[in-house]
């Protein structure tokens, strides 16, 4: 394997490892204070019994995350010395600045683990809420550090120097806040709907119902809100990418033919030799209003792209069909629960109600997962967006084929242990004796 | 602001030697007891490191962000030529961390403790031996930077920089100064059980500490590196082993008297001077190179990007520094606040 390949398959490994933890440990806090809130509020002990339940969750995620997340802000470096050595002092700002939320989330995470009994009851549920904004900030920090890769700006770029730095512009490059914004309803929509989904399977297994029905709505309460949301984010962030990285929405559609009043492509099978697409299903002109609100819009197709300037067309492609499709999903089960709680009530004691919400456990990660490589590989071969290229970024040192595979053992062995840990954790809660009043 | 930037990262460093560096040596204060001492320690440092564990390991995240931002040339250098064992301390944290967690949050505890038990405790040991690894190769002179005349071989660019025996002295030097450091601060946080456990401990902590940083420097001495004979002719550096020397008097005295805030005290004054002592000698040149020299100042960002840093730094610094005060005191790990 070539050294630049193996380094982005590290880095891409690593990263899809990192956001499951990251996301989970930035979203759970929440379902955590509401439950708290709630106990607090009506001293009903259930829902003391689920706080701490998710308080153990969150602090395993929260450090799985924090360990992986030490090891990727190294990595930025190991893999990519040429780009650290450029970008780091224009991105230090939402670096220096997440070091800090991060810095706040730890410390208010230890006020809430460790102050149960210790600390002003009302004091100590404040904390958990720092937990959750500190958390929330650092991920929209991050997420501008990789705006800046797709839309550079804060400075000059003249015969290869970067001059006149001006590290607030860096920060609010114009892709911060469209990406932010999805990456933090995605999050939400993601451990909102695998959260929820956990305890659907546990209610199908006619486990502790009462605490696991309290869990699953304040989870799905969230996850459906933010599914709901997404689209509204889904559709500012396409209109951006397509003024922004035409080549970008070009490849997440496989357009290849520069045209007016373009189709939406709906699936397919990506044949990049002949540069067409098969079994597609077309809605047509929808591209065209999509990206640009007109439904005759020209957008430029992959063919009048240099060639050395597109990224990977099918991976982009299929990753977006699979984003896409999986948040339709999401967003038609969010709403068909909000649907059920209103109108239905009855259903909540059927089995089919909660089979579609275990059923859909893994897919707001997936699509997460999925749109975090449509950006990503969406951007090659660029690191910095035509300014410099991945390959021109990556370490001298040969090799790194060897640390992707420790990487992938080591990572590997992590998510079954954790699995292993989440289940004790489930099988402990559900074998602790009722406590409701 | 540059002094700024320079103040923060120096404090930081501190503050990672001395907060992660105590919590690194609980697990091999741990490692090195005897069964029924493992139990105690286990329980103690739950109760001890659990609230502020997280936070004692974000410095080296602070640290970093700072190196690269301000230095970027000086951290390319750093993580191109260290690559490995900086790897090899990613690992030791991820497992050490995840070790932490699950020992004390599975919700059974069975035999799997056994597993994440000695997870822990070698990971704590391992990873301050890289560490140290990490900062003897920034020392010991043997990184090498390509030129159009020299390319390296794989083993000189990426090998002998960190692996060899003044670097492994130094990993092993601190990971002992870990385990002193852990000691002293468990004096004071034990309970009548524990407390004569942790002075003795603290007692042969002290020693293994001279005796290693003794073998560390005559090794650089005989071995003719350039950075002990940096730390020989500078007087300033000169002094502060002198004064170092005097302090190990009233800490000694004040470990067996088992006193919990002045061994706390003469504790961090030896941190403070062995860190002052490693990096003042050859100030801007922490990273020493073989065939140049590289000072910490030269290529610096520019000023733009030095300011927002220098601001961002101030403004986290007055939030998170009282937070984390607070944190310390509410958990009662600030023993000289305390009435006795």
């Amino acid at each position: 394997m070539e050294n630049i390949d193996a380094a982005r398959l590290q880095m891409a490994f690593t990263l899809i490892f990192h956001i499951v933890f990251a996301c989970i440990g930035m979203v759970m806090p929440f379902f955590m204070v509401v439950s708290h809130k709630k106990w607090l509020n009506t001293g009903n002990p259930v829902y003391l019994q689920l706080t701490k339940a998710w308080q153990k969750g969150v602090a395993i995620f929260f450090v799985i995350g924090a360990v992986s997340g030490t090891a990727l802000s190294f990595e930025l470096g190991l893999l990519w010395p040429e780009f650290m050595e450029h970008a780091g002092p224009i991105i230090g700002m939402p670096f220096s600045l997440e070091g800090a939320a991060f810095f706040v989330e730890a410390i208010a995470l230890g006020f809430y683990l460790y102050g149960w009994n210790k600390i002003p009851p009302k004091f100590h549920w404040f904390t958990g809420v720092i937990v959750g904004i500190a958390g929330v900030a650092s991920g929209i920090l991050v997420v501008s550090a990789n705006g800046w890769m797709n839309a550079p700006s804060g400075f000059d770029y003249v015969d290869g120097k970067f001059l006149n730095i001006d590290p607030v512009a860096a920060l609010l490059n114009p892709a911060w806040f469209t990406q932010a914004l999805h990456m933090v309803l995605a999050a939400f929509t993601a451990t909102g709907f695998a959260v929820a989904g956990i305890h659907a399977i546990q209610i199908l297994r006619n486990k502790q119902k009462e605490i696991h029905k309290k869990a699953f709505k304040i989870a799905i309460t969230f996850g459906a809100i933010a599914a709901i949301l997404q689209p509204i984010s889904g559709d500012i962030s396409a209109k951006d990418v397509a003024k922004r990285q035409p080549v970008k929405l070009a490849a997440m559609e496989a357009h290849y033919e520069t045209a007016k009043g373009v189709p939406l492509y709906i699936g397919g099978i990506v044949d990049h030799q002949q540069k067409e697409v098969h079994y597609k299903i077309e809605i047509p002109n929808a591209l065209s209003f999509l990206a640009f609100g007109d439904f005759n819009a020209e957008i430029k197709g992959l063919n009048d792209f240099p060639e050395d300037e597109i990224p990977n067309v099918p991976i982009v492609h299929y990753a977006f069909q699979i984003m896409v499709g999986l948040g339709g999903i999401l967003l038609f089960a969010g709403l068909f629960f909000f649907f059920v709680n209103a109108r239905k009530k009855q259903w909540l004691s059927k089995k089919f109600f909660w089979k579609v919400f275990a059923l859909l456990t893994p897919a707001g990660f997936i699509a997460l997962e999925a749109g975090w490589i449509v950006t990503e590989v969406g951007r090659q071969p660029w690191i910095i967006h035509k300014i410099m290229r991945t390959k021109d970024a990556v370490t001298p040192m040969p090799g790194i084929v060897y640390s992707f595979f420790l990487y992938v053992i080591l990572y590997s062995i992590l998510t079954l242990a954790v699995a292993w840990l989440l289940r004790r954790q489930i099988k402990s809660l559900n074998n602790t004796p009722k406590l409701s009043v | 602001m540059i002094t700024v930037v320079l103040f923060f990262l120096a404090f930081s460093l501190l503050l990672y030697v001395l907060l992660g560096g105590a919590d690194f040596g609980a697990g091999i204060i741990e490692l090195f007891s005897s069964e029924d001492n493992q139990k105690i320690t286990k329980k103690t440092i739950y109760r001890v490191m659990g609230p502020v564990w997280e936070a004692n390991h974000i410095w080296i995240i602070i640290l970093i962000v700072i190196l690269w931002v301000a230095f970027p040339q000086y951290y390319k250098v750093m993580v191109t030529s260290l690559h490995i064992p900086i790897t090899l301390m990613l690992i030791g944290i991820t497992l050490r961390g995840v070790a932490f967690v699950f020992r004390h949050y599975d919700a059974y505890v069975d035999n799997s403790q056994r597993i994440y038990n000695w997870l822990f405790r070698v990971s704590s040991l391992v990873t301050p031996i890289f560490l140290g690894m990490i900062f003897g190769g920034m020392i010991s002179s043997k990184i090498v930077i390509p030129t159009e005349e020299f390319t390296p071989s794989f083993a000189e660019a990426y090998i002998t920089p960190w692996f060899n025996p003044f670097s492994f002295l130094v990993g092993i030097f601190f990971a002992s100064l870990c385990a002193f450091l852990s000691a002293v601060l468990l004096i004071g946080e034990a309970d009548e059980e524990g407390y004569p456990v942790y002075v003795r401990k603290a007692k042969i902590a002290t020693i293994v500490v001279v005796i290693l940083g003794f073998i560390t420097i005559s090794y650089g001495y005989f071995a003719d590196r350039y950075f002990v004979e940096g730390i020989i002719k500078n007087p300033i550096s000169v002094s502060m082993i002198i004064l170092s020397a005097l302090c190990l008097v009233p800490l000694w005295f004040f470990i067996k008297k088992g006193n919990r805030i002045y061994s706390r005290i003469f504790a961090g004054i030896q941190v403070i001077l062995i860190i002052a002592v490693a990096l003042i000698p050859h100030f801007p040149n922490i990273l020493l190179i073989k065939n140049e020299s590289m000072s910490l100042l030269q290529n610096t960002a520019p000023d733009s990007v030095i300011k927002v840093l220098g601001i961002s730094l101030l403004i986290g610094g007055g939030i998170i520094l009282p937070g984390l005060f607070h944190l310390l005191k509410s958990f009662k790990l600030i023993k000289i606040l305390e009435r006795r």
